[in-house]
């Protein structure tokens, strides 16, 4: 009895840290959401208003789409190219420690340096994407890639997916090191190929590891708004702009802290749902494996 | 005895040293002027403000205007531990000022008068003056000279067909004719026509008791754009979403295009550019000189709960004399916003003082207060929306625009 107080007795460091820092912020989220607060000064209750606004302007409904759009492309391709390098570099183990670190080094550097450097990348006036066009004869297909709101954001996504892919080869080779070298073993001495050995053994045993890498890509960039903001500003008409990047307008360029409140709240409300859906579902999966 | 008095010279000198600390006042000041990178000769004017007020120490930090955002807020809010003096522009006076954080500096100060009066009028809506203006910025056309004169074209352009004639020469002698980025640059003709042309004063177009969708002098503004797009001054859907603080700078210093409309605060950078042959001048618009295009810099603000407000005043007061911020505005190549004070611009930006003192000036809305917060990426967005599908006319931008009011309210 007296020990299973004393368990409860250490979760209390614990939980007054999650109350200060995280319940109370929240907290003080959706209290902030109801009025008009502008940073300084007195705080009025305006009820519903903020959120009315929101539901009511088809910019904030864009942003979301932005948002989704954004997710969905990194997700997938991030994932995919993960995949594919680690289980590359799982059957080349003489290269695999250097490939690893150097696929995972650009998910080290700073978001500044990136967007910078991939928006001269993309440049209209002599970027460097346009001038291997070029002296490849692949004319036609040169764009101003960050001005045109068709091509804008596939432009960040492959910025985004450049910094990241070594992050989630990095979750999937941990995956494949899990794998029993017996299970291996028995895949070879039954004769299957090794994109038989892939598809069949490997791929259904990573499960955990692509729910994890699926959970934590969608959490990371239904949020975003580093590299839109560093590249386009969320611009063109609008054409990147995420809701994180709504939020941070509304925020420090408008000083409408009480707005970018209800914004953060209903963004918060959609992460949510979405994550605990999917991990439901992955998790689901990963027990029928 | 000797012993002796030697130590009462040590104790009346700590004591007078003491009392000397004692009525030393130390003010807390913070700006976004005055580090390697934006020196605006602060260094040597608080130098010289200590020598004149040696009963006056100045603490002053460098905080960039982005961080102000962030830094500010919290001290001004929790009372205890705010800046005495702030350098703040329009849009924080308005924030900060409503929420009763700034003093009022009183329009019966004696610098207030004096100030021009395009400015002075945006200055104190309610009665109450916030803020004792440093600068004006200027937003003008940078002109390539020796680009234009490969075309052919002998005088920077003022008027928009001596603009759509340049356009014309400049793109058949195959150099780019000008940069119009939706952000800053399209923004600045549209606007600055827009308002020029117009039959109501913009802050009625900011409030909502006049509608953009209505409004004849910005209908006559997207014309007068697409009228350059069709001189292919620019490509439209390229400039759509152009970089005005990276890309557009680079293309122009490095003379790859002739026109680049922005800030005159470049003057400095631009200046140091070899081979770069240029002029500053007003926007090629409606009126025969030009269109200034200014808005409002900076300023000093006093915290309303300063310890010091007798001293943050004789700052304030430092910075109203003429001379001192002579050298301020001529370190950042700024304008004077007080009547007939000395201008920091160099000769280059002649064209541009042509219009201002012709009095096309155009106060630029969103920095004045004029048009709301919301407006400034409304601005950006509706000029981006037309800059794409220009074909399709002004509507749907001008109903954008009343909405982005709408949302202010």
């Amino acid at each position: 009895m007296k020990n299973k107080n004393s368990i409860y007795l250490f979760t209390i460091p614990a939980l007054i840290v999650m109350v200060v820092f995280f319940l109370y912020p929240i907290f003080l989220s959706i209290q902030m959401s109801f009025t008009d607060f502008k940073g300084v000064g007195v705080a009025n209750d305006v009820g519903f208003k903020n959120y009315e606004r929101i539901f009511s302007r088809d910019r904030y409904f864009d942003a979301l789409g932005v948002s989704f759009s954004f997710s969905f492309i990194v997700v997938t391709v991030q994932n995919l190219l993960g995949l594919f390098f680690a289980a590359v570099l799982y059957r080349l183990p003489a290269i695999r420690n250097f490939s690893r670190a150097a696929l995972f080094t650009p998910s080290m550097m700073s978001f500044v340096v990136v967007g910078y450097v991939w928006q001269f990348i993309y440049s209209p006036f002599n970027g460097g994407l346009n001038a291997i066009l070029s002296t490849l004869g692949l004319e036609m297909l040169q764009r101003p890639w960050l001005n045109d709101p068709s091509t804008a954001l596939f432009a960040i996504t492959a910025a985004h997916i450049w910094m990241f892919t070594g992050y989630s080869c990095a979750i999937f080779l941990a995956g494949f090191a899990n794998i029993s070298k017996d299970i291996q073993e028995a895949g070879r001495l039954d004769g299957a190929s090794s994109w038989q050995r892939f598809r069949f053994l490997e791929l259904p045993l990573l499960a955990p590891s692509i729910t994890i890498n699926i959970v934590l890509a969608t959490i990371g960039t239904l949020k975003t708004f580093e590299l839109p903001f560093i590249m386009t500003g969320g611009g063109p008409a609008g054409a990147t702009r995420t809701l994180s990047l709504e939020i941070m307008n509304n925020l420090f360029g408008q000083y409408k802290f009480g707005f970018a409140s209800s914004l953060s709240i209903v963004m918060s409300v959609v992460i949510v749902t979405v994550v605990f859906f999917m991990n439901r579902f992955l998790r689901a999966r990963e027990n029928n494996v | 005895m000797r012993k002796s008095s030697l130590v009462s010279l040590a104790v009346s000198l700590a004591f007078g040293a003491n009392l000397a600390m004692a009525d030393t006042v130390t003010l807390d000041v913070t700006a976004w002027k005055g580090n390697k990178a934006e020196p605006a000769a602060m260094p040597e004017l608080l130098e010289k403000f200590h020598s004149e007020n040696p009963d006056i120490k100045v603490e002053f930090s460098y905080i960039s205007r982005g961080d102000t955002d962030v830094v500010i807020p919290p001290r001004l809010q929790g009372g205890s531990n705010p800046p005495d003096v702030m350098m703040v522009d329009m849009p924080l006076v308005k924030t900060w000022g409503e929420a009763g954080m700034l003093a009022d500096l009183g329009t019966d100060s004696p610098w207030f008068s004096q100030i021009t009066p395009q400015v002075r009028d945006s200055l104190a809506p309610t009665g109450e003056v916030f803020v004792q203006p440093l600068e004006i910025v200027g937003l003008g056309n940078f002109v390539n000279l020796d680009l234009l004169a490969k075309a052919g074209v002998e005088q920077p352009p003022k008027t928009i067909d001596q603009l759509i004639d340049a356009c014309k020469k400049l793109d058949a002698a195959g150099i780019s004719p000008m940069l119009f980025s939706s952000e800053l640059s399209g923004s600045m003709i549209i606007a600055a026509n827009g308002i020029y042309g117009s039959e109501v004063m913009p802050w009625d177009l900011g409030s909502g008791e006049a509608s953009f969708s209505d409004d004849e002098g910005f209908k006559k503004s997207f014309a007068m754009t697409q009228a350059l797009i069709d001189a292919k001054c620019f490509e439209p859907k390229l400039q759509a979403g152009l970089d005005p603080w990276g890309t557009s700078l680079t293309e122009f210093s490095s003379g790859n295009v002739a026109m680049l409309p922005q800030g005159a605060w470049n003057i400095g950078s631009f200046d140091k550019q070899e081979n770069l042959n240029y002029v500053f001048t007003a926007l090629p618009g409606g009126a025969e000189t030009g269109i200034a295009l200014d808005t409002f810099g900076m300023g000093w603000a006093i915290s309303s709960s300063t310890k010091h407000k007798e001293a943050a005043q004789r700052f304030l007061a430092f910075f109203a004399d003429q001379e001192n911020l002579g050298e301020f505005l001529k370190a950042d190549s700024g304008y004077n916003p007080y009547v007939g004070g000395p201008s920091g611009l160099p000769e280059l930006a002649q064209g541009y003082d042509e219009a201002r003192s012709a009095g096309n000036i155009v106060m630029w809305p969103v920095f004045m207060n004029h048009w709301p917060a919301t407006m400034n990426q409304g601005l950006n967005d509706g000029v981006a929306m037309f800059l794409l599908n220009s074909s399709d006319g002004p509507e749907e931008v001008l109903e954008y625009w009343d909405e982005a009011v709408e949302d202010s309210m």
